[in-house]
């Protein structure tokens, strides 16, 4: 009964999902599933059932007997989203292209799911073999967005764990946090055994053989009498398995360090705890990025997703400088894939996945030195696959580019992103582009097809006045003009308005967010200036912002908070229907806490950060230094052009970044070339 | 658009890994499954033509099927093994390749084709000795006067006609609780675009409602868009095996393992049949 899943979800083998069947001897830890007529009556109550039924083309069912160590890749969110994420692919196909590891999928449960399963005492399991979450050697946590914390506490707690790190038995799975979130994994610490910085593709694979060759696996205490004993808190394997998890470059244990505080509420210092935590923890990279491509036999859903196609990473990384974007700093150096290796991936993806749409992803896709040969010969080769680049970059070349990427496909809506309305702004921001860019695009844009163009722009950026915001009103206007131009009456503008939300690894890190009345105010004359037919003014909800920088700069403390939060129900917080910001303000004043004092105060600069020990790289005097340019209005050039920064990412990675007179931006090794590796994250920490 | 060269039948099963998919979403599987396997699909005429792969009737999300048909017209003439070997390389996980025919292009679309659907399932909450009597009263009255809802709307109408066949069974015995009644039950239901078709559920509820007892509330099922993404497709709502009642006031009927087991096409089957053949 119980290897029912088991035997008919591997089925007889076919060409594609062809993950390899495993071949060491076991018998390996394999608890039985949740049981099928179980899984059946909860399955039949709630919403979307196929987001937690599996079954999907390319997921790996193994044998959980023959195979040593396992791991749940978790996804803090819905599976819509979730399974848009390339870097969950990547690192499934990873870990599942090995036969002695297993990566099976769990996804955050909607709320009729997890009401379901609480009512009828059963526990979150994993998609492909629906096994207890706690039943897992590792749960790996993607860490994303910060509004999914919350979701992340109710995975945990649905799936059989002790929310508190420090409070987890032996017999659980060690909890092993990575994405972007973790740059500033701080208020979330508590909860975590050990977190990646930086990019994934490799560490998985040393943390797996680490924790073979410390019998993990095997620890005792995952026996049925073992479970039942009331212990409470780390055994030695536990300890064991940190310490040597510690050991691994780019592995932060935060067990391992305790803060203190000043009487302000800054952070007075950091204690090394154990000699195995580092003083300094680096983010990694993955080495071979140019020349090998990982996720290819990637997963294809089976109910329709947020990103519903292929993707092929074509470079990672940006040197354009944006001191706003997160995902531009943390991801040097800039790496692109050779052109023929891009291809022959393609070629591979769309063979494995039968996918009629294929994205070539990076934070600008203008930017990949190869980006005009590279579409030009998918489309010669694959004539009805729909080739997509999403990008941001504002600049004729990317109009072009997109236009001949849908030759006379759906012309919908383009989307441009200028983030600030004035030149001096976006000298500021350092968005290097012109009004008359702009307006060029939205020429372009307008003449060739397209009948609505989005812009998106940030209120509340450092520095900003009143005039700034309102040039939000006036750009618009001149490319709703554009569009007149071509179109008459049928085209549209629509300025999509988010607030400024401060990153750690930025330059405007220590940059205060505006006080809720001062964006309501700003939003309010925006509302004024732009209406009218044709023009759209669309704004995302301030309140979501203040918790997105308060999560986001903040330290250990805020681990009170976020569990206070989600006793009080908060769950899906960045879902407007979920949304309980009286929640969290009640969270935090219960814990004598102020969510402004994290979001909107300026950070003195000689302040020390919670997250100083930790680095994706990027030197903080250059982040300093930037900033301090930026308050002078002071543009930098794209160091790919323009001399070289010094971001600090060569010497923290032992990387020297290949200028543009070298060419592309291959890595060159140095002297050393230290082991840091990717965490393929897409772009979802912040707007390039 | 291209030439239809060929109309091949398809027969298949659908199972466990394939269950909770709704109909549209098994289309788009079964395209990316035409592309994986490189079949020369002819596609339909107009704006944004699509893969011409006729299902004969929609599969209710969660249920599972023995013997389902779809006709799939290719622009190329294959042989039997060519097309079976383009079909089984991409085939969707949990769909089964049954049996493979050579139709002529021009036979009439088989949906129309279609006049009855068997069905099986296990009921919870009644053992057979219970159930049997109810059964026999259903296939005793001249007629069953039943409402059906769709949305708001509400219509009245006769199930009688449309059910061909009942009996009743031991329950499948996998997985259930000891001592908790149980029971199985088979039916062929007339499924006919000119005639209506019955669907399992309500001939459970008319069960329910000769044994007293209260039967779990079918719904339309909503689909929801993640917030701020306008990627997302629009799915429109689609009928699921999905009871809208919560736990606290659940059904005492309850049903489980729903099975399709065969779609019967005019002249195959003895339509006014009192059972299944032995």
């Amino acid at each position: 009964m119980h290897d029912r899943v088991d035997t008919s979800q591997a089925g007889p083998e076919k060409a594609g999902s062809s993950v390899p069947r495993e071949t060491v001897p076991g018998p390996h830890h394999a608890p039985p599933p949740v049981s099928p007529l179980a899984v059946e009556r909860v399955l039949r109550h709630v919403r979307k059932p196929g987001r937690y039924a599996g079954g999907e083309w390319n997921s790996a069912v193994k044998d959980w007997a023959s195979i040593p160590l396992k791991w749940c890749l978790a996804y803090p969110d819905l599976y819509e989203i979730g399974m848009s994420n390339l870097g969950l692919r990547i690192l499934y196909e990873v870990l599942n292209d090995r036969p002695d590891r297993l990566a099976e999928r769990c996804y955050a449960p909607g709320v009729d799911f997890q009401a379901r399963l609480r009512s009828d005492g059963l526990p979150l399991w994993s998609i492909e073999t629906r096994r207890p979450l706690r039943e897992f050697d590792v749960l790996g946590v993607s860490l994303g967005y910060e509004l999914t914390y919350t979701n992340l506490l109710d995975m945990l707690q649905l799936g059989g764990l002790a929310l508190d790190a420090a409070a987890r038995t032996d017999a659980e799975p060690l909890v092993i946090a990575g994405g972007s979130c973790v740059l500033n994994p701080e208020p979330v610490a508590d909860f975590l055994d050990a977190v990646v910085l930086g990019e994934g593709e490799d560490v998985v694979l040393e943390i797996s053989d680490v924790l073979e060759g410390l019998g993990w696996h095997r620890r005792p205490d995952r026996t049925p009498a073992g479970r039942g004993r009331k212990s409470s808190g780390p055994g030695p394997r536990r300890t064991e398995a940190l310490r040597a998890l510690a050991r691994i470059p780019g592995v932060y244990v935060p067990s391992f360090y305790r803060p203190s505080y000043a009487p302000g509420g800054a952070l007075a210092g950091l204690e090394a705890l154990d000699p195995a935590a580092p003083s300094r923890v680096v983010a990694r990279i993955a080495a071979d990025f140019e020349t090998s491509v990982r996720g290819i036999r990637q997963l294809v859903p089976n109910l329709a997703i947020v990103f519903d196609r292929a993707q092929l990473e074509v470079m990672r990384g940006c040197t354009r400088g944006c001191r706003f974007c997160q995902a531009g700093m943390s991801y040097r150096p800039v790496r692109e894939r050779d052109p023929q290796v891009a291809v022959a991936a393609a070629g591979a993806i769309l063979d494995a996945t039968g996918y009629e749409e294929l994205g070539l992803t990076s934070l600008s896709a203008a930017d990949y030195t190869y980006i005009k040969e590279v579409a030009s010969s998918l489309r010669a080769r694959w004539p009805d696959v729909t080739i997509s680049l999403p990008s941001t970059r504002v600049d004729a070349f990317t109009v072009e580019l997109i236009d001949a990427a849908a030759p006379g496909g759906r012309r919908g809506g383009f989307t441009l992103a200028p983030e600030a309305g004035s030149q001096r702004l976006r000298d500021v921001i350092n968005k290097g582009v012109s009004d008359e860019e702009i307006e060029r695009c939205a020429d372009l844009v307008f003449g060739n097809g397209w009948n609505s163009l989005k812009l998106y722009f940030m209120i509340g950026l450092p520095g900003e006045t009143m005039d700034d915001v309102l040039a939000i009103a006036g750009i618009s206007r001149r490319a709703l003009q554009a569009g007149r131009h071509h179109l008459g009456a049928k085209a549209t503008v629509k300025a999509s308005i988010s607030t400024f939300v401060p990153k750690v690894a930025t330059p405007f890190v220590w940059a205060g967010q505006d006080s809720t009345d001062e964006i309501g105010a700003k939003v309010a004359a925006l509302r004024k200036a732009i209406h009218g037919r044709g023009l759209e003014l669309r704004w995302t909800d301030p309140r979501i912002s203040i918790l997105e920088a308060a999560l986001g700069r903040g330290d250990r403390r805020l681990a009170a908070v976020i569990r206070k939060a989600w006793q009080k129900g908060t769950r899906f917080d960045a879902w407007d229907e979920h949304f309980r910001f009286d929640a969290w303000q009640e969270a935090f004043a219960e814990e004598g806490l102020d969510p402004a004092w994290y979001a909107q105060r300026d950070i003195p600069p000689d302040e020390p950060l919670p997250w100083g020990h930790l680095s994706c790289g990027i030197s903080d005097g250059f982040l300093a230094s930037d900033y301090e340019r930026a308050m002078r209005e002071r543009t930098l050039a794209d160091c790919h052009w323009g001399a070289c920064p010094e971001c600090g990412v060569a010497e923290a990675t032992g990387f020297r970044c290949r200028t543009g007179e070298d060419g592309p931006r291959r890595l060159l090794p140095s002297k050393r070339a230290a082991g840091r590796t990717a965490a393929s994250e897409p772009s979802r920490g912040g707007t390039p | 658009m291209s030439e239809s060269k060929q109309r091949w039948r398809l027969v298949f099963a659908r199972d466990e890994e394939a269950r909770y998919l709704s109909h549209l979403d098994a289309s788009h599987l079964w395209e990316r499954a035409m592309r994986r396997g490189q079949v020369p699909v002819a596609m339909s005429e107009g704006f944004s033509p699509r893969p011409r792969l006729v299902f004969a009737a929609p599969l209710p999300l969660g249920m599972l099927a023995e013997h389902e048909l779809a006709d799939l017209f290719v622009s190329r003439r294959l042989t039997r093994r060519e097309m079976r070997g383009c079909l089984e390389a991409g085939m969707p996980r949990g769909f089964r390749l049954i049996d493979l025919r050579d139709e002529w292009v021009g036979a009439p679309a088989l949906a129309t084709e279609l006049v009855a659907a068997d069905y099986r399932l296990t009921l919870l909450g009644v053992d057979e000795d219970r159930l049997h009597p109810a059964a026999e009263a259903l296939l005793r009255a001249e007629s069953l006067p039943r409402e059906r809802r769709r949305e708001k709307k509400v219509t009245a109408y006769d199930l009688r006609p449309l059910l061909l066949a009942l009996q009743t069974r031991a329950a499948e015995a996998a997985g259930l609780d000891r001592g908790q009644p149980a029971a199985g039950i088979w039916m062929r239901l007339r499924h006919s675009q000119r005639q209506g078709s019955g669907r399992p559920e309500e001939v459970v509820a008319a069960l329910a409602d000769h044994l007293g007892l209260r039967v779990e509330a079918f719904e339309q099922q909503e689909t929801e868009k993640p917030k701020g993404e306008e990627d997302g497709e629009v799915r429109p709502s689609e009928r699921t095996f999905a009871p809208s009642i919560e736990p606290a006031t659940a059904a005492l009927l309850e049903m489980v393992r729903p099975v399709r087991e065969r779609l019967w096409l005019d002249g195959e089957a003895p339509v006014d049949a009192t059972g299944p053949e032995p």
